[in-house]
């Protein structure tokens, strides 16, 4: 078995802009994702952050065969699911569960909770009657809520509780990977170290990988084992978690980094704050050469004509000039690590 | 019965079953206090009865409504009588009881109204689900169609329907409903669009949910309230309508009792014989009326917000 459980190669998601209401034409095109490459190993976390609008969320779906991709191949577990129609991709959907941002639009308000984490059961034709409504209180017991409130509806939940339904729901059918879409940008602060508490246990004992997706560096900082930092639809840098959050060598990670509020006041004093300037271009028409040069702190000329790759082994910063950091960070935290 | 025997019984069952009001009870509970609807619920149940019982109705208190009656039916000018202890509610110009026409004609505005609100609504709601789930081409053709069908005059294209098939009430049902079920297809259509972009839909694709699945579990029933909503409303309208193109001679048959019919021949009359139009006439005002009541009720009753 390949210690690989994900292989994300060079995927494009473009959505069509279209024009007209006779005759619609694509009139431009969003690129939401453009080119992104990683993998997620068994077992760990891979957490994925960046700005509102630069792709993460597309990419999500994309893992999870929601969108179906423009370019590139997705392999989980040995398939190509970019290509998987009918039962195939049904099969697939197995492997493969969602947790969304939103507990309150991801639970449907008509139906009854029960039916609602039953659903992988009766869809999949797994178990009905007595014995699912056993298996539908069991995950409850286990996300950590009342079996007994089985009959309610989603709105007489409160936030982290919708939140773990929808936790229950994706648990059901024992997925390999859970894609986790902001799940916990929606919850209070108190509540959101609950449901990620949760997630790290049910990680542990069902041994689940997780591609984790927030706009929160602290919590990204503690779920993941490694972290990928997209910027207009690509990888800018992907690195073990503590190398990137001590020594970032994108200058959009160290912007981004130095732009998260720290808890120890005298540290923060003592930060350098870096602050970009200018809006995040729009991905219908994204800059040439590197998509952060107008915004970018150290751009030189180079930056403008050629875009940087992201760089397969060693350092993977896509930067023609990364940030200094004195020494090289592949010798800093022991190669394989993480597998 | 001792203390310990207390103690080991508690007064009141501790566990009592969780089970929440669904958002259909809830909104039966503000019908029910919602009087003007409470009111014309009961006034169209009663004309529901008097459809059903029209023979027992004519039995006891009417005459035959095809019937001339050659004895009672006309005065010596050849005029409609008033009412009178033998027709309660006079008679008309060919000396048949009022009371028992009128009797009759609720069965064919309710028949007609219900079966073409029925057919406009699954047309409707199917055209408008399929239209709203699966965007793209097929969209942009059951689109234009609706849009086709709701800049069409109506009445002329039954008045030609009429006059080429010859009126009969398929023809009646048929016509209503097709120009009723594109309001409702274009209502549904905007819902399914909102609907599908909810995260549940993709949860439910995430899991491996079928086209026909989510249509069923996720959709419609976000569907009901504003489907029953415009059905209700729509009742009224059908039932009129069918009176209108009756009264114009594209209806049923004029020999068959109906209301429209009535209008149509009370028309010559309603000088000299009065009931004759009020009877038709305040029976198709009460049961739309009450129709319209019933239908804002509901609207109100389903829209929790209020």
């Amino acid at each position: 078995m390949s210690s690989v459980l994900v292989s994300v190669d060079d995927v494009a998601k473009h959505f069509p802009i279209r024009r007209g209401v006779v005759f619609p034409k694509d009139v431009a095109r969003v690129r939401a994702v453009d080119g992104v490459s990683l993998e997620v190993k068994r077992g760990e976390t891979l957490g994925i952050v960046g700005e509102t609008g630069c792709g993460k969320s597309t990419l999500a779906r994309c893992v999870t065969g929601l969108h179906p991709v423009t370019k590139g191949r997705i392999v989980v577990d040995g398939t190509d699911i970019t290509r998987l129609r009918g039962t195939r991709l049904k099969e697939f959907r197995r492997d493969v569960q969602m947790i969304f941002q939103d507990p309150y639009g991801s639970l449907n308000p008509r139906r009854r909770v029960g039916s609602i984490i039953g659903d992988p059961f009766v869809i999949h034709k797994i178990a009905d009657g007595a014995a699912l409504r056993r298996r539908v209180q069991e995950l409850m017991e286990l996300v950590g809520l009342n079996p007994e409130h089985y009959n309610r509806f989603p709105a007489e939940f409160s936030g982290g509780q919708r939140q773990r339904i929808g936790v229950a729901r994706a648990l059901a059918l024992r997925p390999k990977l859970i894609v986790c879409d902001e799940p916990v940008s929606a919850l209070d602060v108190s509540i959101q170290a609950q449901v990620i508490n949760l997630l790290e246990d049910l990680q542990q004992e069902f041994g689940l990988t997780y591609l984790f997706i927030a706009h929160d560096l602290s919590v990204v900082r503690h779920v993941s084992d490694r972290v990928a930092v997209m910027y207009l639809g690509k990888i800018v840098e992907i690195a073990e978690r503590a190398a990137l959050y001590e020594r970032p060598r994108h200058p959009y990670t160290k912007a981004l980094l130095s732009a998260a509020s720290v808890a120890d006041p005298d540290l923060a004093r003592k930060r350098e704050r870096i602050l970009l300037t200018g809006e995040v271009p729009s991905p219908v028409q994204p800059p040439p050469g590197c998509r952060f040069h107008p915004r970018c702190p150290s751009a030189r000329d180079r930056c403008a004509r050629e875009e940087p790759p992201l760089p397969e082994r060693g350092d993977r910063v896509a930067c023609h000039f990364p940030v200094d950091t004195g020494s090289s960070r592949t010798r800093a935290s022991a190669p394989g690590s993480a597998t | 019965m001792t203390l310990t025997e207390l103690q080991a019984k508690p007064a009141a069952p501790a566990r009592t079953a969780v089970h929440a009001r669904s958002p259909w009870q809830l909104a039966w509970a503000r019908l029910r206090r919602d009087k003007a609807a409470v009111g014309s619920a009961v006034i169209l149940v009663l004309i529901v009865l008097i459809a059903v019982g029209a023979p027992l109705l004519t039995h006891w208190f009417g005459a035959d409504p095809t019937k001339t009656d050659a004895a009672g039916g006309l005065s010596g000018d050849g005029l409609p009588l008033g009412p009178s202890a033998a027709h309660l509610l006079g008679t008309d110009e060919l000396g048949r009881d009022v009371f028992s026409r009128a009797v009759y004609g609720a069965r064919v505005s309710l028949l007609v109204g219900l079966s073409s609100t029925v057919l406009a609504t699954v047309i409707g709601v199917a055209a408008g689900t399929l239209a709203g789930y699966f965007d793209g081409w097929f969209d942009g053709v059951i689109s234009r169609v609706l849009e086709i069908v709701l800049s069409f005059p109506y009445l002329i294209l039954a008045l030609v329907a009429a006059a080429t098939i010859g009126p009969s009430m398929t023809m009646e049902i048929v016509v209503i409903s097709f120009f009723s079920f594109a309001a409702i297809a274009r209502v549904v259509r905007g819902q399914v669009i909102s609907i599908r972009a909810r995260e549940y839909i993709e949860a439910a694709r995430s899991l491996g949910a079928g086209h026909l699945r989510i249509m069923r579990v996720d959709i419609l029933p976000n569907l009901l309230a504003p489907v029953i909503v415009l059905a209700t409303l729509l009742l009224p309208t059908a039932i009129v309508t069918e009176s209108t193109l009756t009264f114009l001679g594209a209806g049923i048959d004029i020999r068959t009792p109906s209301w429209g019919g009535m209008l149509s021949e009370s028309t010559q009359y309603y000088q000299v014989a009065w009931w004759y139009l009020f009877v038709p006439g305040g029976l198709l005002l009460l049961t739309t009326l009450a129709c319209n009541l019933l239908g804002d009720g509901v609207r109100d009753a389903l829209d929790p917000r209020r």
